[in-house]
């Protein structure tokens, strides 16, 4: 067999294994294992395991992952990511659709603080959904705005999307936060424009809520001033060149945990289960990484990522028109797969690709996470919508799908600015570390 | 007997993820440290040797913890269409091939363990022996093999699973 065949035999045995339910990294390592042995031999395949484990688990870069999860988690476990949603609930919650722009604001606040977009789905799924009932919220407009809302956790750094791939693609972690910053801000404004657009035509869907006092507003607003310190100090100090991504993710999650203790709001219980949960998460990404990596050299070995960019090269639509069908490609992966394997199973065979027809890695970056920021809504297969349902089991997943639709529009028009203007992605990361 | 042997292997599973828990709150403590040193002239001296031997503790200790919580992501497009016999095999496959998978892991880290002695490789400033740190990366990943064994098991005796209905 040459070795491209043996490539392509892979990929399809690592797409049945996902199949039939294998957990993607122990799949990534059956593949990559199997596939280095027959290109190679055993002992190179085997020797994949040990280094690529202790390399990865090692590396000091990559705690920035566990790290942020932890400030995400006990920002959670102290009520921090409630503040903000009660501040913006404050000031426009007496829009029509104002509980559910307070929503996606109070998520795009948690997303500034936790890489995760199901943690931020989750969290402000528990906040808001009961009010925003208890204001006669049509179920469709409720939850779609907290499974949309929650998908900016992966856009807005921290990120662990990000992380991952700059770890695949051997970008800078902080100039890819950096990117996210003014797109998720993007995205948050268009989200809110969606809201109101959808209660302007059908106000039954979002009526307004309560008009709160000015002493009200001052109030929710000193609340959340804690959760935007934080915000600051953690994507400030890494703008400011202050701190490393991981030295920010570090010294944010130990003020969060200072502030809960400090407060009480955070109990020994709720940072136990905060650190355990952090532990646990981190590993699962981790995992997939080390898997990634040992699947890896497979492709590299077999030529496949070549085969595939002189074929996506050769095709006579330009290089714009190449970058749509790989944005497609997600798209389509993003209503089956989950986003981190996805991200992991297509980059060394796209990024080649990206880099050989000239475009800004970074900005690619931005796009990539925004496809999975798609795909975490899009039916059959929407992560955060499992999890809101999870949240509202009286609420019948279809109508859920229903109400993120306006919101996929939203994501599929930045797509298009994105693409229009790179600049909104590079602005930042070019100012800070100069042109890539 | 199986009983016995699912709580020694909670037991260990919990006490794992509690050394991770502590390479986390270990690596916040180096990394604060570190960072406020700096911004008065002392930054800590190796700091960056025992935050990635701390990573260790914290990549490794949580894999068992996240087995046990059904945490590894899992692609379950297909699992309504398969029969429920069909879905208990291939649950338990899932756990057993992952057992397969940490054991080489562990024979390759071994082997390993013999090279970082016989090299006596350290970490770069504070000569930290990787030995030692390999071995319990040994460890943790043989308390996730034996989760993910006992679970298959637990998984084989618990019969088909009901289909899951959802609206």
């Amino acid at each position: 067999m040459t070795p491209e065949i043996i490539g392509v035999t892979g990929l399809v045995a690592l797409l049945v294994l996902l199949a039939l339910r294998i957990p993607v990294a122990i799949a990534m390592f059956v593949v990559g294992i199997c596939g280095i042995a027959a290109l190679r031999n055993a002992n190179v395949a085997l020797s994949f395991l040990s280094s690529e484990s202790f390399a990865l688990a090692s590396s000091a870069d990559l705690l920035v992952i566990p790290l942020f999860i932890l400030m995400g988690n006990v920002a959670t476990e102290s009520g921090l990511s409630r503040k903000l949603y009660e501040a913006a609930y404050a000031w426009i919650g007496h829009w029509r659709g104002g509980l559910a722009s307070a929503t996606v604001i109070g998520s795009g606040g948690f997303a500034a603080l936790s890489g995760s977009s199901v943690a931020s789905a989750m969290t402000m799924g528990r906040v808001s959904l009961d009010q925003m009932a208890r204001y006669g919220y049509a179920p469709r407009l409720s939850c779609g705005a907290v499974a949309a809302g929650g998908t900016l956790g992966i856009l807005i750094p921290p990120s662990t999307g990000f992380v991952l791939y700059a770890i695949l693609t051997q970008q800078s972690i902080g100039r890819l936060f950096m990117a996210g910053v003014l797109p998720g801000l993007a995205l948050m404004a268009m989200f809110i424009t969606t809201i109101l657009v959808v209660t302007t035509l059908r106000p039954e869907l979002g009526p307004r809520g309560p008009n709160c006092t000015w002493r009200a507003r001052g109030r929710a607003t000193l609340g959340a001033l804690p959760l935007i310190s934080l915000v600051v100090l953690t994507i400030g100090g890494i703008y400011g060149g202050f701190f490393s991504a991981t030295e920010a993710a570090g010294i944010g999650a130990l003020f969060a945990i200072i502030y809960g203790l400090v407060t009480r709001t955070l109990s020994a219980h709720g940072l136990r289960s905060a650190l355990m949960d952090s532990v646990g998460t981190s590993s699962v990404v981790m995992l997939i990484l080390i898997a990634a990596h040992v699947f890896g050299p497979l492709l590299a070995y077999s030529h496949v990522p070549t085969l595939v960019g002189e074929w996506l090269t050769s095709l006579p639509i330009g290089a714009y028109g190449v970058l749509l069908l790989i944005l497609a490609t997600y798209l389509v992966l993003g209503c089956f797969m989950e986003g981190y394997a996805m991200l992991v199973l297509t980059m060394p065979i796209f990024f080649p690709v990206i880099t050989e027809l000239g475009f800004d890695p970074i900005w690619f970056g931005v796009l990539v996470v925004l496809m999975l920021e798609m795909g975490l809504i899009t039916p059959p297969v929407g992560m955060n919508v499992f999890i809101v349902k999870s949240v509202a089991p009286t609420v019948e997943l279809a109508e859920i799908f229903r109400g993120v639709w306006p919101f996929l529009l939203a994501m599929a028009a930045l797509v298009g600015v994105l693409i229009a203007v790179p600049d909104l992605a590079l602005l930042l990361p070019n100012t800070m570390y100069g042109v890539n | 007997m199986f009983a016995r042997l699912m709580r020694i292997c909670d037991l260990c599973i919990d006490l794992v993820a509690a050394m991770g828990a502590a390479g986390l709150l270990i690596t916040l403590g180096v990394i604060a440290t570190d960072v406020f040193g700096r911004a008065f002239g002392y930054p800590l001296y190796g700091s960056r040797d025992i935050v990635s031997m701390a990573g260790v503790f914290v990549v490794f200790g949580g894999l068992a913890y996240a087995h046990r919580a059904g945490s590894h992501v899992v692609v379950d497009l297909l699992e309504r269409a398969f029969p429920p016999r069909m879905n208990r095999i291939l649950t338990v496959a899932g756990h057993w091939l992952g057992a397969v998978v940490m054991l080489l892991i562990i024979w390759q880290m071994a082997i390993a363990v013999e090279l970082a002695k016989m090299l006596k490789t350290s970490t770069n400033l504070l000569f930290l022996p990787r030995a030692p740190f390999l071995m319990a990366m040994m460890a943790m990943a043989f308390v996730c093999a034996m989760s993910m064994v006992l679970r298959g098991v637990q998984a084989w005796q618990a019969g088909d699973p009901q289909p899951k209905v959802v609206s």
